[in-house]
């Protein structure tokens, strides 16, 4: 498969893997490994001083993985700020998946708060992978503000729903200078097939790999899709139309 | 010199870990970072802090002096989307 370029640096895989969720460190190191990803999200959270408990993290090689650090907790630019610094201070990584959700429910993000989040972090050297709703216009600005990706939401965080936003990731798609992650709600293969024959850059998935009944399998599968669904879209499909168009040639039959 | 409390205790010195009150009796209270994860039994190696606010990085856990009413957060990177 073609390379994947963020921010200068070159990946084989257009898989992006979420480390939650996982039944156990172990499943979760497996399924990564069979997911092929080469780019792994993580978030940060306080320690439980009251029931410590052994690095669930631990399980990762961080020589074969760049970690991208979440900011998932954070309400607002501030929070995400503060998240940031944290992360690169426990990671020595300057990578950042910038996520600002306020609203419990449906996790959406907050551009302004996004938008504002993004300016300071880029300012302060941080490569900054925003999740946005797909909003084109937004797309544009977090770019114009120096962001390494723009992460449009394929459907809610978790939803398993699919591409409900397909329209306006089209558009950020077509209008894009830097690559389009889809990111969240893509609940099958198949959802990442079509976001990759759509021609976005890469997609991350999480809760669809990590609750499937066999996460190690389902990692594969998500792996074949992305592959089939990039080479697909470098293949140029063929138009869709509304009448039959014979495959087969329409002379020489068998007839007078 | 130390006042018994209502309750026959000694005067206890508080931090304010990750949101809940720690409190040390006399003599017991954690000098620096590292003082406090090795009482609290948290692997120091795969957490950063804050201090009253500020970021405090691995290297520098030893040599963080800590006072009575301090904020102090332990985070560490877990398993996220």
């Amino acid at each position: 498969m073609d390379e994947l370029v963020i921010a200068g640096r070159s990946f084989g895989s257009r898989l992006l893997v979420g480390t939650g969720k996982f039944a156990s460190p172990a499943v979760m190191a497996e399924a990564l490994e069979a997911s092929g990803a080469e780019i792994v999200t993580v978030a940060l959270r306080r320690v439980d001083i009251d029931n410590e408990n052994d690095d669930t993290l631990a399980a990762i090689d961080r020589d074969k993985y760049l970690l991208l650090v979440n900011t998932s907790g954070a309400r607002d630019a501030e929070e995400a700020v503060r998240l940031a610094r944290l992360a690169r201070a426990a990671t020595d990584i300057e990578w950042l998946k910038l996520e600002v959700t306020p609203d419990p429910y449906y996790l959406l993000p907050d551009p302004v708060e996004t938008l504002k989040a993004t300016e300071i972090l880029v300012k302060d050297g941080f490569i900054v992978l925003p999740y946005i709703n797909a909003d084109p216009i937004l797309s544009k600005r977090l770019e114009d503000a120096g962001t390494a990706t723009v992460m449009p939401l394929a459907s809610p965080i978790g939803s398993n729903q699919g591409i409900k936003t397909r329209s306006a990731i089209e558009i950020i798609i077509e209008q894009s200078q830097v690559p389009v992650v889809v990111d969240a709600g893509l609940g099958l293969p198949s959802h990442a097939a079509e976001a990759m024959e759509m021609g976005a850059d890469a997609v991350l998935v999480n809760t669809a790999i990590a609750t499937a009944a066999a996460p190690v399998a389902m990692a594969g599968a998500f792996k074949s899709a992305v592959e089939a669904g990039r080479t697909a879209y470098l293949s140029g499909p063929a138009a869709a139309g509304r009448q039959a168009s014979a495959s087969s040639p329409l002379t020489g039959f068998l007839r007078d | 010199m130390s006042f018994p409390g209502a309750f026959g205790r000694g005067v206890m010195q508080i931090l304010k870990v990750n949101g809940i009150e720690k409190e040390f009796a006399d003599g017991a209270f954690p000098g620096t970072l590292s003082a406090l994860l090795d009482s609290l039994d948290v692997n120091a190696a795969t957490v950063v802090a804050e201090v009253a606010g500020s970021i405090v990085r691995r290297e520098e856990f030893g040599r963080t002096i800590l006072e009575p009413g301090q904020r102090v957060e332990l985070i560490r990177l877990m398993g996220g989307g």
